[in-house]
Parts: C-alpha cells; sequence; structure tokens
C-alpha cells in the first residue's frame, strides 16, 4: 500500500443523460510504483471511463481515488489540472498534437503549462526525450509534417515530457499499424523499465496486453479479472537488456 | 507566458482571419475618430463663432433705462470670481449717421480700447487705419463706409438722440465677418457715449463678460443673484439668447454619439463573432490543453490576449485610418478649423482596446465549458 501509485476503491460512474447509465460499478484496484498493466475488455465496457477516472479528467458518482497517497475527492479544478499536468501523462488513440506547433514545441507543452520557460534547457530536455523515441530528426518540423507513426511517438514525448510517475495511455496503438505498434509498446517498456515509470494501458491489442505485467478485465463496468502475467516483465527486462 | 504564446501562435496560422478583423477594428475605430473630431471641430468653431467674440453674460441695470453702476463692490465679485476671464464695462450709445441726404442707425460701443480688441478681436479684424485712443475717434466697418464712401481720415457726423450733433474722426476700418456688426456697429472710447448720455465716470448701459467655460453661465449667474455687491443687477444669459444654436449643438452631440456607440457596437460584436468562431475552431487544441492540465483560467485568457492584441493593432491602425481621413478632409474646402482632441482620440483608442477586451468574455466563458474527454474522445 505505501508503494502504491494509485488506489481505487468503489468507484463507480453512472451517467445521467436521459435515464440513469451505469459506465462503471464499483471497481476496486490498486497500481504500484513502476507497474505495468494493461486494461481489456469489449468496446462500451467502462474502460475508458476508468481510464478518464484515474487521470481526474472525470469524476466518479461513487468510491474513493487516491494518486500518489493523496484523496482526489476533495480536489478542485485547478488542483486536479495541476495533478493531470504533473503526476500523470497521457497516450491517447489519436495523437491530438497542436498543429499550429512544432514537434518540439508540441513535446514541451506540458512543461509550459506546468509554468517552466521556453529556453535552452527544457528543450534539452525535450530533445533527450526526443531522441530516446528516436524523434530528434523531426524536432523542429511542424506537427502535421510528419509520419503517423512518428506523431503517435511525439505525443507519448509529450506525455513523458514531466517525468510523470504514471502514464494513462487509451488504446495507443489503435490507429498503428502491427510495427509501428510493436515499437510504440517497446517504448513503454524501455520508459518503464529505465525510469520506473508505472503504466495502465487500455488496449484492444491481446498481443499488447498480454506483454503487460498484470491484466485487468472490465466487463459490463465491473472489473471481473485482475491477474499478473507471469514471467512477461522478467523477458521484458531481458530484452531490454539485449 | 503560455496564454499569450498559443494567442499568438493562433493568430498567426490563422493569419487571413486575423488581419480581417483588424481591418474590422480599425475601419471602425478610424469612423470613430473621424467623426467624432470632425463634429467636435464643427461645433467649437460654430461655438466660437457665435459667442467667441460676444458677451457670455452680461449685467445691467434692473431698470433698462438706468445705468448700470460698476460700483468697486461690484468690480471686486467680478474679479474675485475665477470663471470669468473677461470684464468689458460700456457704453453703447444709438445715433444717426448723417453725411449728405443719407442717413443710417448705427450703435457706437464705447469701450477701453484694449477691452475692445479682448472682446472683439479688433486688431485682428482691423483692416485700415488704427485703433481708436482719442474721444472723438470712431471705427466702423469697412462695408458700412464703402457704402457712404468714407476713408479713414474722414469727419463722421452723427446725431444724437437728444437731436444735436457731433462730429467723429473716422480712424479704422474693420471687418468682423459679420454683417450686423459691421454695418450697424462703430467703436469709440468711453468718453464720447459718456459725454453724449450724461452718465457718471462709474457708470455704464452694461458690463459684458466672458467666462472659461461659456456653458456655467447659468450657474454663474445663480451665484451672482445671491451676492450682496450684485443687488439691482439684471443679467443677460448667452444660453438663454443662443437657445435654438444650442437645441442645435446638443442635436448634433447626440447623433455623434449615437454614431460611435453603433461603431463601437459593431465593432464589439464583429470582433466577439470572430473570437467565438475561432474558439470554437480552437476546440480540440484548447480540450488537449486541458487534459494535459492547463486550467479554466489559463484557457480562457488565450482569447483575452488575441482580443487584447487583435484591439491594440486595429486600433493603432484605426488611428492611423482617422488621422488620414481627417488630412485628406483639410484638403478639401471646409469653413471650419479641424482641431485634434488629444483626450478625444485618446479615449476612443482606449475604448476600442477595451471593447476588444470585452468582446473576449464570451469566447473566454466557452473554453471553460470545453470537456476533454468529448475532445480526446472525439478524434
Amino acid at each position: 500500500m505505501a508503494d502504491d501509485l494509485l488506489v481505487a476503491e468503489g468507484l463507480s460512474k453512472v451517467y445521467f443523460d436521459v435515464i440513469p447509465t451505469p459506465a462503471l460499478t464499483d471497481v476496486s484496484f490498486s497500481l504500484a510504483s513502476g507497474e505495468f498493466a494493461s486494461v481489456i475488455g469489449r468496446s462500451g465496457s467502462g474502460k475508458s471511463t476508468l481510464l478518464n477516472l484515474v487521470g481526474l479528467l472525470d469524476t466518479p458518482t461513487s468510491g474513493s481515488l487516491h494518486l500518489n497517497g493523496r484523496d482526489t475527492a476533495g480536489l478542485d479544478r485547478v488542483a486536479r489540472a495541476r495533478m493531470r499536468n504533473t503526476f500523470v501523462g497521457f497516450v491517447f488513440q489519436f495523437h491530438h498534437l497542436l498543429p499550429e506547433f512544432s514537434v518540439i514545441e508540441n513535446v514541451c507543452m506540458p512543461a509550459l503549462i506546468r509554468g517552466e520557460a521556453w529556453n535552452a534547457e527544457l528543450r534539452q530536455r525535450a530533445r533527450v526525450t526526443l531522441d530516446m523515441l528516436d524523434l530528434g530528426e523531426v524536432a523542429e518540423k511542424n506537427a502535421n509534417e510528419t509520419s503517423g507513426g512518428q506523431r503517435q511517438r511525439v505525443a507519448i514525448a509529450r506525455a513523458l515530457m514531466n517525468r510523470p510517475q504514471l502514464v494513462l495511455a487509451d488504446e495507443p496503438t489503435g490507429n498503428l499499424d502491427t510495427e509501428n505498434s510493436a515499437l510504440v509498446y517497446e517504448l513503454f517498456r524501455k520508459v518503464n523499465l529505465e525510469w520506473g515509470t508505472a503504466f495502465l494501458i487500455v488496449t484492444h491489442d491481446p498481443t499488447i496486453a498480454q506483454q503487460a505485467d498484470r491484466i485487468l478485465e472490465i466487463s459490463d463496468g465491473r472489473l471481473q479479472r485482475d491477474v499478473a502475467v507471469p514471467g512477461v516483465s522478467a523477458a521484458a527486462d531481458e530484452q531490454a537488456r539485449s | 507566458m503560455l496564454s499569450l504564446r498559443i494567442a499568438t501562435r493562433f493568430l498567426r496560422t490563422g493569419r487571413g482571419q486575423s488581419l480581417l478583423i483588424i481591418a474590422g477594428i480599425a475601419v471602425g475605430i478610424a469612423v470613430q475618430i473621424f467623426v467624432g473630431t470632425l463634429i467636435m471641430s464643427l461645433q467649437a468653431t460654430l461655438l466660437e463663432t457665435t459667442i467667441g467674440n460676444a458677451s457670455h453674460v452680461t449685467l445691467q441695470n434692473v431698470d433698462e433705462k438706468k445705468p448700470i453702476r460698476y460700483s468697486p463692490a461690484l468690480q471686486r465679485g467680478l474679479a474675485s470670481d475665477r470663471r470669468v476671464r473677461l470684464i468689458v464695462p460700456d457704453r453703447v450709445l444709438s445715433v444717426i449717421f448723417s453725411k449728405g441726404t443719407d442717413s443710417a442707425p448705427i450703435s457706437v460701443v464705447g469701450a477701453l480700447p484694449r477691452d475692445i480688441n479682448a472682446i472683439y478681436k479688433m486688431e485682428k479684424h482691423l483692416v485700415a487705419g488704427r485703433m481708436v485712443s482719442d474721444p472723438q475717434d470712431v471705427i466702423l466697418g469697412k462695408s458700412f463706409a464703402t457704402k457712404y464712401r468714407l476713408s479713414v481720415g474722414d469727419p463722421v457726423l452723427v446725431v444724437l438722440p437728444g437731436g444735436s450733433q457731433q462730429k467723429l474722426k473716422l480712424v479704422g476700418l474693420f471687418d468682423v465677418g459679420t454683417s450686423a456688426v459691421n454695418d450697424r456697429i462703430g467703436f469709440t472710447t468711453p468718453v464720447f457715449p459718456r459725454q453724449a448720455l450724461g452718465l457718471g465716470p462709474d457708470e455704464y448701459t452694461d458690463i459684458q463678460t466672458q467666462l472659461t467655460d461659456p456653458f456655467a453661465s447659468t450657474r454663474v449667474i445663480a451665484d451672482w443673484a445671491t451676492l450682496e455687491a450684485f443687488s439691482g443687477v439684471k443679467y443677460k444669459d448667452w444660453q438663454v439668447e443662443s437657445s435654438q444654436l444650442l437645441v442645435g449643438l446638443q442635436g448634433q452631440s447626440s447623433s455623434s454619439y449615437m454614431i460611435q456607440v453603433f461603431v463601437l457596437v459593431a465593432v464589439a460584436l464583429g470582433i466577439a463573432s470572430t473570437l467565438a468562431i475561432s474558439a470554437v475552431q480552437k476546440t480540440r487544441q484548447i480540450g488537449i490543453l486541458k487534459a494535459m492540465g492547463m486550467t479554466d483560467a489559463t484557457a480562457g485568457a488565450v482569447f483575452l490576449w488575441e482580443a487584447g492584441i487583435l484591439g491594440v493593432f486595429g486600433t493603432g491602425l484605426g488611428f492611423v485610418f482617422g488621422l488620414g481621413l481627417l488630412r485628406l478632409f483639410a484638403l478639401g474646402p471646409i469653413t471650419f478649423t479641424i482641431v485634434l482632441d488629444p483626450a478625444f482620440v485618446g479615449g476612443s483608442c482606449a475604448i476600442g482596446i477595451v471593447v476588444s477586451l470585452l468582446s473576449a468574455i464570451i469566447p473566454s466563458r466557452q473554453t471553460s465549458r470545453i470537456d476533454p474527454i468529448e475532445v480526446i474522445q472525439g478524434g
């Protein structure tokens, strides 16, 4: 519990549109620092809702969520925004880069939001991240001038810019071909192993899911299964070292 | 500052849209400066023509048949009122000009030469000869002199109200541009009318005054009416005498304000609608930024900066356009002087920028309603 980055207890979300529609019901789980977990389930099962709640993009109807030991229930909009900025990194199915800005500016955006100045030190830090993701050559290009695979990697670089303790990825390979999907997984693993960043990845891709240390399966808004995948971490560790 | 950085980038990437809105603000501010300055200048010229060379408050004896006594108490009362910028005690005498078989009624105004100059700017209007200095000197309108074939140096024979005749000497000719003065009034020293009217040394037919603020005349009269030194005095207020002119000026001002208000409303609506469209266009970007932790306030500030930048550039351009229009207009055949009022121009520019900023309120509020989840799931 002391090492738990994330503790969700009885997390529920009901949408009140025309009639109350439960999207997530009584979900409890925790995620330790440096853990690499995947969330699977059918479309509409509540995976993205869970990720939105955990990422403080949405608020639960009931239940509690502790991030880094802090109860998120009492946080106002500004405090939630700050926590999203510093504690969490998001990677979405669509890259969601800002077309008005260059690759390096997009990557620096979370740091700029945090209040850092646009200076050589910041750009250098962004370059280190971009180089790690093999994007050094496109750093000064406009975000629109890069390929689909590159854009998703830029989005990953952006998510990592503030060195978050937790990366939440919602179908990060949903729009990528097999080769780029494998590349994204490798990058996630690399960051997970080198920086100790925890990952919670919502995915339909069984290959990605099976390569996680742990699989959480959501069905009809409930957490049906929470299992560890034996040996995956050790194999990945070995692969990373080789 | 991140919001400023994003705002300038949004404006630069939507260059066409930005330039159009800047042009819109510029036209609005230019019209505001042009119309406002034109009407103010026109009114100033009209006022100057009407009351610049006239008394604002004229003091007379409450019994019109009797002269007013310019007592030391009254002198002190007038001199100590800082709202009064000019005091001209004068003696007005109605006489009949006579030359051969010709005759014409004229009013001879007797006052100190410096006072005549101060109120009628006579040295400026003198076209021949000199100002009066001796008791028998008189100056007449140039048109009057032409009509009766009079030249500087000629004797001027006048018949006094009692029927006696008096010979004056024409020492100068003036042209004040108003036939009512040029054809019917002559100026002399206070001595001759005093003798003709049989007045004492401190007695005058009236005391003319000009105020630093002509529109304060009614208030000034009300104040004087309560003072002991002013007892037995009757007042003529230029605002009452020229009430029709004032109604005209007020109508002009109202129409000017209407035009200016509508121009500003049009500018505000233009900016607000463009920014609102921009906010909709940038919903995705704002949503992503908010997902990354940007606060509602910073997101709203983006549009405030956009409005501020558009306002400053639009207003600056409008200022230049406005001055250019006024300069062009001044090249034409106009009968009044265009005077640029720095306070009005500065105020117009400030209003332009403030209106621009106010126009950002709706788009800024729009951004706080942007839900990052909808943007993320929308793709």
